[in-house]
């Protein structure tokens, strides 16, 4: 039978059937070999590819400056341009305090200076390479670094703390693996702690203790995702 | 993990400026705004084809975005959170134009119609003919939800699973919404375009015939 | 009269208990059709090095590599409930990117319902990202620029791999057989076990876990292996050559390979236990480190 355009073979539905797969890149070979035998499908392929090149090229329109102009009169009419914010307040403000990816960069970085103080003879270079590994989920961002000694430790506790509060919503067993390697890492920095109590010159069991803090905040980091939904 | 490597630089400075922002930082947001002022006006312009409603509804989503941005918790990238945002203020900025227009958190499955099928022959393709002024008058012409859907992917560059987030469907919605928006298009600039050139005789060596 | 009403009665009782009988029927075919898992596939055409992730939550993901230009995919899920989207970037073109994402549709299932179950074949040198926080990941056969595999509490199976390769899993055991490239494997309470590679750089840590090395050191490899309180058993071929520097706090270490040794001391200055000796020429650089586990190194 001869096609015309009010006349569609089964071969035609296939084809509209599976074509929306095909522009969405999947692999439909009856798209192509159709359209080598029907003239009218495969115009609307042709279309399809025409209408999607053009849409591409459509220029992004760059609004006024009038836009911020506006923006800004609105929002120093309501004074809410009045404070500036120092670092030092950021740092400060508890709600910084429960975003894991920041904590875990400062945690990081207090890390890697306290490394900084720690004499080289005795550090292997694979401790801050391997510390510096971080899994793209808990992304190291730059931040000062203050170079206090108690403020690993707390930093690490803050972050359990919000883990503690928000464990409730994690899946049960996630939430055993999780403790499970908590309290792991718990056991070694006591022990390590201890060790070092009796041997601070020991720089093997400062290089596991100060591992464990790291390993602390990313498990602890990777947790907090789990408990935001993600 | 070297596409990660590359992006965390970009995505380390917004989060940054984000994290100022939230504290009333002027020229922390005033920087977010430099970076994703032309994606959202130009999603507002396709979206309402007029230039003072765009840089309008512009303004709206940035104000928005200042009041609201204290909830914002990193559950999803800030870009996709702030075009959602826009997105909703678009959305809603039609709505009072057209009260029956589309539900707020859906690509409305109800705007599904028959989507005509013109099988022409090789003369009747649009290729070459799908000029930039063609298209927008096209894409004003379509249904807000196939619109959205269309501008977000076809135009603004958006993944489907980006779509999906700020507009709260499914992947598979926006892909088939995609579609149909695809098509629609293709039937209205060939009905009000013009399929041929006026003069030149039908070329096919498939004639229509009588059913 | 009372006759036809109990008949009227038992009429509309058989009537109810009819239509009773069709929904409970109903339902339950229903609820087979749901318990019943979907099955899909789909194939894409690809460039030689496209970037293929996997998003999953609990389930198998399986991935080899083949010598096609294409991924296939194969998955299925348990709940109606649960989607696979796929992703394509371009579209309609030979792939450079294919994002396979599981998606909830509804939030409130959980556990085994959340099953998603994969099974990718894709080109040799494709780049690949997977997280499965509840479900174990198998690669065999990539040659690609770099992996990563991440699990909670997942376990991990990488062989005859080539390339780059990060692992890490918070509480499941790590495998590895046969990698070529670099290597960084982590866990904490997982086991760590190696065999046969031929990385040039190794980096492997647990905390409470075991590490089994089995293997030869190829010339100029870096292999850095700790393992904090679980012990870890080196077993490498008469013919291996390497400078080996080992030490623990409190663990003890027990040598079985005829080694010249530069320095042996348990000091008392840092109570460390250590070994630093070379076996044959001392080709490649063996570090092991641990606090409180044993390391034991013994000839093949």
């Amino acid at each position: 039978m001869k096609e015309t355009r009010y006349d569609r073979s089964p071969a035609c539905y296939q084809f509209e059937l599976e074509l929306e797969a095909y522009m969405e890149g999947e692999n439909r070979p009856l798209v192509p070999a159709h359209t080598r035998e029907c003239a009218f499908c495969r115009v609307i392929v042709k279309d399809l590819e025409a209408l999607r090149s053009a849409a591409l090229a459509m220029p992004r329109e760059e609004p006024s400056p009038a836009v911020w102009s506006n923006i800004r009169a609105q929002l120093v009419a309501t004074g809410a341009f009045a404070e500036r914010v120092s670092l030092w307040n950021w740092v400060g403000q508890l709600d910084f305090l429960r975003r894991p990816g920041p904590v875990t960069a400062f945690a990081c970085l207090l890390l890697l200076g306290c490394l900084v103080t720690v004499p080289r003879t005795y550090l292997e270079q694979d401790t801050a390479a391997g510390l510096s590994a971080l899994p793209a989920r808990t992304a190291t961002r730059s931040m000062a670094f203050t170079g206090d000694s108690d403020a690993l430790p707390r930093v690490v506790q803050e972050l359990e703390e919000t883990f503690r509060a928000r464990e409730g919503s994690l899946a049960p067993d996630l939430k055993a693996t999780y403790d499970n390697s908590l309290n792991s890492l718990d056991v070694s920095i006591r022990e390590c702690s201890d060790s070092l109590q009796r041997e601070p010159d020991n720089s093997l069991a400062h290089e596991y203790l100060l591992a464990a803090y790291s390993q602390k905040a990313q498990v602890l980091s990777s947790a907090l995702e789990f408990g935001e939904g993600r | 993990m070297s596409q990660q490597k590359t992006a965390a630089p970009k995505a380390a400075s917004e989060t940054q400026l984000v994290a100022r922002a939230q504290h009333g930082d002027e020229e922390a947001f005033a920087a977010l705004f430099e970076m994703h002022k032309r994606r959202v006006y130009s999603l507002c312009l396709r979206m309402t084809g007029n230039t003072a409603e765009a840089e309008d509804l512009t303004q709206e989503a940035f104000l928005q975005l200042y009041r609201k941005i204290s909830t914002f918790r990193g559950e999803s990238a800030f870009s996709t959170w702030l075009h959602r945002l826009a997105v909703n203020v678009v959305l809603m900025h039609l709505r009072k134009k057209v009260p029956q227009q589309i539900s707020l958190d859906e690509v409305d499955s109800s705007q599904d119609e028959p989507v005509k099928r013109d099988y022409g022959d090789n003369d009747r393709r649009l290729m070459g003919s799908v000029d930039r002024i063609s298209l927008s008058r096209a894409i004003a012409d379509l249904p807000p939800g196939y619109r959205m859907v269309f501008v977000l992917h076809d135009i603004e560059g958006y993944e489907h699973n980006e779509i999906a987030e700020i507009m709260s469907c499914s992947v598979g919605n926006s892909k088939s919404q995609l579609h149909k928006a695809r098509l629609k298009l293709r039937d209205w600039l060939r009905q009000n375009e013009g399929l041929m050139t006026p003069g030149e005789p039908v070329v096919s060596d498939q004639a229509p015939t009588e059913r | 009269m009372p006759d036809q009403s109990k008949q009227t009665e038992k009429k509309r009782g058989v009537t109810l208990y009819g239509q009773g009988l069709v929904v409970y029927l109903f339902l339950l075919s229903g609820a087979l059709l749901a318990a019943d898992g979907a099955r899909s596939e789909k194939t894409f055409e690809a460039t030689p090095n496209p970037r293929v992730t996997v998003t999953n939550m609990t389930g198998q993901i399986l991935v080899r590599g083949w010598d096609k230009a294409q991924v296939r995919v194969v998955y299925s899920v348990v709940s109606p409930h649960v989607e696979v989207d796929t992703e394509v970037i371009p579209p309609n073109q030979p792939a450079d990117k294919i994002h396979l994402i599981t998606h909830l549709l509804d939030p409130l299932i959980s556990g085994k319902d959340q099953t998603a179950d994969y099974s990718l074949e894709v080109p040799m040198g494709t780049n690949l990202e997977i997280w499965n926080p509840q479900g174990s990941v198998r690669i065999e056969k990539l040659q690609g620029d770099d992996a990563s595999v991440e699990s909670v509490g997942g376990a991990i199976l990488v062989s005859d791999f080539t390339g780059h390769l990060f692992l890490r899993s918070v509480g499941g055991n790590i495998e590895l057989i046969r990698p070529s490239g670099r290597v960084e494997a982590y866990s904490i309470t997982g086991d760590l076990h190696f065999v046969s590679p031929t990385t040039s750089k190794l980096r492997a840590t647990t905390t409470s876990g075991r590490i089994f090395f089995e293997g030869d050191f190829p010339d100029g490899g870096d292999y850095s292996l700790s393992a904090y309180s679980g012990d870890m058993d080196i077993l490498c071929p008469p013919s291996a050559s390497f400078e080996l520097n080992a030490k623990t706090v409190r663990g003890k270490l027990v040598n079985e390979m005829p080694m010249t040794i530069r320095r042996r001391s348990a000091t008392p200055v840092s109570s460390a236990n250590s070994l630093f000796g070379t076996h044959l020429t001392g080709k490649a650089t063996v570090n092991l480190k641990s606090f409180s586990g044993t390391i034991r190194i013994r000839q093949r």
